[in-house]
């Protein structure tokens, strides 16, 4: 295909192209995906995906402008995938993450793209993976993957990169109670945002308080979970941000880990998909044959316990 | 004894009903501000007021009446049209003539590069010098716009708030120049950022230096300028973007408090300066909510200045601009908006303002014409001379509904300004950028109404012309111009000493770095014709440039449509779309060069988001590499340029290179929005523009259109 000459190449209007094809819903356009993916993962890059996740509003979109406009004055490629949740509503969306990256978007050495949520898990689908092979293979270095973090989606999101951050705002520690064991099995790093002004404190408050709980954890788990504190909007930090990212990087690549990640991520993957099609699968026989609303009412009738109803139909859809 | 409890009330109330076959209580109609207007007021509703006081007195307190004893029985008001365009010689030259026709005061329209702060040949201001005000680059530029008009005479307003800095040296420097001390100067400086970063959108710098400058020049003109205003606290632009009237007022109050507060923190007396500071309002087409706003206003601010300890009574008193609405008038039909105009100038004059703007017909189609300003002119001239409105003050004082209206008014207005004290003050308010999303909400459901129906304008959604006259259009050669400023900058740039510019330039940034008052080494720099965009680079390199992070409003148009066939037949298109094309209609709207005109742009790209469609919003002053750069990397199906400050027949030209540049074979489809005088509908057209929407465009058209264009365009594949 001219296509994958055209992304190896870099050109950013097939990349972008490439990009609407994963993310399709139109079966003729999967399946172009599909071919296009099988090629491209022949000839892998060298990016090192990082996804940075942290409930709306706490300056994720502000830090990649922030932690951007540093990395590409080092001369780095960088491509972003920006899941916009702001849609819900309405069915339709309004994408306003790149008024928040206005320095980057202008700089050649960057790819910004953003995707409309559509409420599916913090919006991450295939489609988000796929991206970033694209994107890969057009050469970037980093590639940074933002996505809202709510519960389920952050398992899913740090199945995406190879390093997973967590961006928390100043006063968020009281909530750690809640989240404990959890996030420090996906998070490899908690950035504190909002390091300024009257906010200070508080946010020093807030790290210390991740510090101590994360401190707890630190025997559990092999790796040492870093805290650290950065003002996207000042532009303070960042050094430290890449500093602490590139040891993690060399770290895991000598222990081992980074591969081991990739792979017990195809295999997450793998499995996700599996189950998709059989779910999908499944759903479409179950309605074709009718069977739910035919025992359900012997069951209103009380011809038959639900546990049988249950039962029969499993055993019925699955022959 | 009151009066619904007396026969009288009640034998009305039964011919009412019996007229209108509708019960009395049922009979209110709701504004925009969510007051319930009755069909009868009645002594009734004179009473329980906590603000309006019912025997006033005008020039006393609390000044609900007006700011003078005698008001326009002594001297009319001023007759201020605010007008610039293109080179400083052409705009003295028509100033001269204006003041020769019976205009009294002058006030200054910059080009929007000069607001911004970049000189005329600065690359990211192609296509916007001279376009939508006067362009000055130096002093040189300041001294021809007051050419042969003697300063220490004509009071002089200036809409600068930005480039407040070196632009109000220039006006001081060219004042001594001219051999006028600066004590002799008169007029104002607008000088009101805070409403920049709400809706005008002509900031530099960030939030807390910009209040820093603020402060600066209120010092400054306190100390050296006693005839000149320091600030002129603006709701004009407000209700301009959308608001309606009381957030309109108690956003520009509660910014004058912020501008009290920046200038007693310099050790100031409040009144040492409160004397001097003045307002600025916007006159709309709700004839009595307008009249009510302004006494609402005087009244609210008496009450906020005393309790800010002022002593001095002038230091209570709130004095004020007024402009017709622009955004009441209409590119259909337009001589209607004579009479538009008309009334809303008489509604300024009855709510007693001191000075007024009276809009052009062609308003939105371009800057005025010799013509059309004459006969906006004319509309003051012939209120304060054939209708006999100057003959007494405050004429509907006592009225009933005018003072009912006027408590109301407050009130209102009262809740948000405690709100926002609360909350901190308008300073941290619009760093979170909620008035500006409260104000966007407020425009969106404007729109609403208009697009449905439910509000009626004259020749654009009900009773059209279907013989649209053709009128006279200013027309400014922006290329001509350019060069001319340009010419004029490197003749400044070789007859000047660089070096002590240099000198004076790296003084001013020092300067920046604390407390310094900053107009002074400023003066020093234009003295020794450093420019504008050089003055403003030496503060940007301390204080940085302001991105703003822009908010959007969901949802709020949808809502006025639920059951409406044409808004449902468009969401029907969206999802056909989607699922022939695997994905819904992609649309980036967009802003180029440094137009801020935003109002258009995030109204349709809520309303479109409403209807289905995945809107990309880019941000304000982008340039057209950046706008093809987003646009191809997202891989948009069409681009939607707004356009309102006339770039357009550079800025268009230049993206569709821009696409090329990047993707020679890009299919992405481009249309454009704004205002576009008809004359230039070919020009662009024949720069492949698909479609071009102009003022008064139904958005659920608008979309509908756009929807069908993308489906032919990937259906040539
Ligand atoms: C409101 C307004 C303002 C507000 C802007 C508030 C804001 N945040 O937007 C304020 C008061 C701040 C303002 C300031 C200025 N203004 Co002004 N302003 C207007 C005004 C009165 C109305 C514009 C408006 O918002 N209309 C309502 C919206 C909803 O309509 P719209 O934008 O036209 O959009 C509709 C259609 O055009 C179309 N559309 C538009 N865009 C798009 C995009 C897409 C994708 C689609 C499908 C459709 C579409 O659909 C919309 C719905 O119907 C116009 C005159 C007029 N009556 O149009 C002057 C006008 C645009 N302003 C003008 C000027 C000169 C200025 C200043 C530069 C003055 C100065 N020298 O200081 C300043 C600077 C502003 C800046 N930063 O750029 C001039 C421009 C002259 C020209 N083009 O030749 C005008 C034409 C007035 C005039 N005749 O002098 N202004
Ligand atoms: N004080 C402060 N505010 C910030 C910082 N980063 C972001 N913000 C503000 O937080 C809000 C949300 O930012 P955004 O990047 O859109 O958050 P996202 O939803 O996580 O992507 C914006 O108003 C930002 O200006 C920061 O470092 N300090
Ligand atoms: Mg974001």
């Amino acid at each position: 295909m001219e296509l994958i000459e055209n992304i190896q190449k870099g050109e950013r209007a097939a990349i972008a192209k490439a990009i609407t094809l994963v993310e399709s819903s139109k079966d003729s356009d999967q399946q172009l995906s599909r071919q296009l993916i099988s090629e491209l993962i022949k000839k892998p890059g060298k990016s090192i995906r990082i996804g940075f996740s942290g409930p709306p509003g706490v300056g994720k979109s502000t830090f990649i402008e922030s932690f951007g406009s540093y990395l590409v004055t080092k001369n780095y490629k960088l491509g972003i995938l920006a899941i916009d949740p702001s849609s819900q509503i309405t069915g339709g969306s309004i994408l306003g993450d790149k008024t928040r990256m206005v320095e980057i978007s202008k700089n050649p050495n960057t790819f910004i793209r953003s995707t409309p949520s559509r409420g599916t898990l913090g919006g991450i689908s295939m489609g988000t993976r796929e991206a970033s092979i694209i994107l890969d293979a057009a050469g970037y270095d980093f590639i940074f993957i933002e996505t809202v973090g709510v519960g389920q989606s952050e398992i899913v999101a740090s199945n995406l990169v190879d390093i997973f951050t967590l961006i928390v705002g100043p006063g968020s520690g009281d909530e750690l109670q809640g989240i404990k064991k959890g996030i420090t099995e996906y998070a490899d790093i908690f950035i504190v945002n909002k390091n300024d002004g009257e906010l200070k404190i508080e946010a020093s408050k807030t790290a210390a308080d991740y510090k101590s709980a994360l401190s707890y954890y630190k025997k559990l788990d092999k790796l040492e979970k870093q805290v650290l504190l950065v003002s996207a909007i000042e532009q303070t930090g960042m050094k430290e941000v890449i500093k602490t990212i590139n040891q993690i990087v060399d770290q895991n690549k000598q222990k081992g880990i980074f591969e081991e990640r990739r792979a017990d991520q195809l295999k997450f993957w793998i499995e996700e998909e599996v189950k998709n099609i059989i779910a999908s699968d499944i759903t479409k026989r179950l309605s074709s044959k009718g069977s739910i609303s035919k025992y359900s009412e012997k069951v209103m009738k009380n011809e038959m316990s639900m546990f049988e109803a249950v039962e029969t139909i499993t055993k019925d859809t699955l022959k | 004894m009151t009066n619904k409890s007396n026969n009288g009330f009640n034998s009305w109330q039964k011919s009412f009903e019996k007229e209108t076959k509708k019960n009395f209580s049922d009979a209110k109609s709701e504004t925009d501000e969510g007051i319930d207007i009755k069909p009868v007021y009645t002594k009734d509703d004179l009473e329980n007021f906590s603000f309006v006081e019912n025997n006033s007195l005008p020039g006393q307190w609390p000044y609900t009446r007006g700011p003078k004893a005698s008001m326009y029985t002594n001297r009319p008001w001023t007759i201020r049209q605010y007008a610039g365009f293109s080179t400083a010689e052409e705009s003295n030259e028509f100033y001269k003539k204006n003041l020769e026709s019976g205009q009294k005061g002058l006030s200054v329209a910059f080009d929007l590069p000069t607001h911004r702060g970049y000189d005329s040949d600065d690359d990211l201001v192609m296509g916007d010098v001279g376009k939508a005000g006067v362009a000055i680059d130096t002093v040189e530029d300041m001294k021809i716009l007051f050419n042969n008009i003697p300063l220490d005479q004509m009071s002089v307003s200036m809409t600068m708030n930005g480039a407040v800095l070196p632009v109000l040296a220039s006006f001081i420097v060219a004042g001594e120049e001219q051999g006028v001390d600066r004590s002799l100067l008169s007029g104002t400086i607008q000088n009101d950022i805070l409403k920049e970063f709400m809706v005008r959108n002509t900031y530099i710098y960030p939030p807390e230096p910009s209040m820093k400058i603020v402060a600066d020049i209120i010092e400054f003109t306190s100390k050296e300028m006693p005839k000149f205003n320091s600030i002129s606290i603006s709701g004009y632009h407000m209700q301009e973007a959308g608001a309606d009237n009381v957030l309109e007022l108690a956003y520009t109050l509660a910014d004058g408090m912020e501008y009290v507060r920046a200038a007693m923190s310099k050790g100031l007396d409040v009144d040492d300066f409160a004397p001097r500071l003045s307002f600025f309002f916007a006159i709309g087409t709700d004839f009595f909510m307008e009249i009510a706003k302004l006494r609402a206003a005087r009244t609210l601010w008496a009450k906020i200045m005393k309790d800010f300890g002022a002593k001095n009574e002038r230091s209570l008193i709130l004095r004020t601009h007024c402009q017709t609405s622009g955004v009441s008038l209409t590119e259909k039909d337009p001589y209607n908006n004579i009479i538009r105009t008309s009334y809303e100038a008489l509604s300024a004059i009855l709510g007693g303002t001191q000075s007024l703007h009276t809009n052009s017909f062609d308003e939105a189609i371009a800057l005025p014409t010799d013509e059309s300003a004459r006969i906006a002119r004319n509309t003051q001239l012939i209120l304060q001379n054939e209708t006999g409105v100057t003959k007494t003050v405050d004429p509907l004082a006592g009225s009933y509904f005018v003072e009912n209206l006027t408590e109301e008014l407050s009130k209102k207005a009262w809740d948000i300004i405690t709100e926002i004290e609360e909350l901190g003050g308008m300073t941290k308010a619009v760093k979170a950028g909620i008035p500006k999303l409260k104000i966007e909400e407020s425009a969106t459901k404007k729109q609403a109404k208009v697009d449905s129906g439910s509000r009626v304008v004259v020749g654009v959604n009900k009773y059209k012309n279907p013989k649209e006259p053709s009128v006279d259009v200013r027309v400014i050669d922006n290329n001509r111009v350019r060069d001319d400023q340009i010419k004029k900058i490197q003749a400044i740039k070789k007859s000047r000493d660089t070096r002590a510019v240099e000198k004076a330039l790296a003084n001013l940034t020092n300067a920046a770095k604390d407390e310094t008052n900053l107009l002074t080494p400023c003066i020093e720099a234009i003295k020794l014709r450093a420019t504008v965009g050089e003055v403003s680079k030496a503060l940007e390199q301390v204080y940085g440039r302001h991105f703003a992070k822009s908010l959007s409003v969901s949802g709020v148009y949808g809502k006025h449509f639920e059951g409406d066939k044409d808004f449902m037949k468009v969401e029907k298109k969206v999802i056909d779309f989607e699922n022939a094309n695997g994905r819904r209609p992609r649309v980036l709207v967009v802003k180029i060069g440094q137009d801020g005109h935003d109002r258009g742009a995030k109204i349709v790209a809520t309303s479109f988001a409403d209807m289905g469609f995945d809107v990309d919003m880019g941000p304000l002053f982008q340039s057209p590499k950046d706008v093809a750069k987003d646009a191809i990397e997202n891989d948009v199906h069409a681009i939607g340029v707004s356009t309102l400050a006339a770039g357009h027949k550079t800025l268009v030209p230049e993206l569709m290179k821009a696409l090329s540049n990047i993707d020679p074979k890009s299919k992405i489809i481009v249309f454009v929005g704004g205002i576009i005088p008809e004359q230039d509908y070919e020009f662009l057209y024949k720069n492949n523009v698909s479609a071009i929407f102009g003022p008064g465009s139904n958005i659920i058209e608008c979309a509908e259109k756009v929807i069908d264009l993308i489906s032919d365009n990937l259906s040539k594949e």
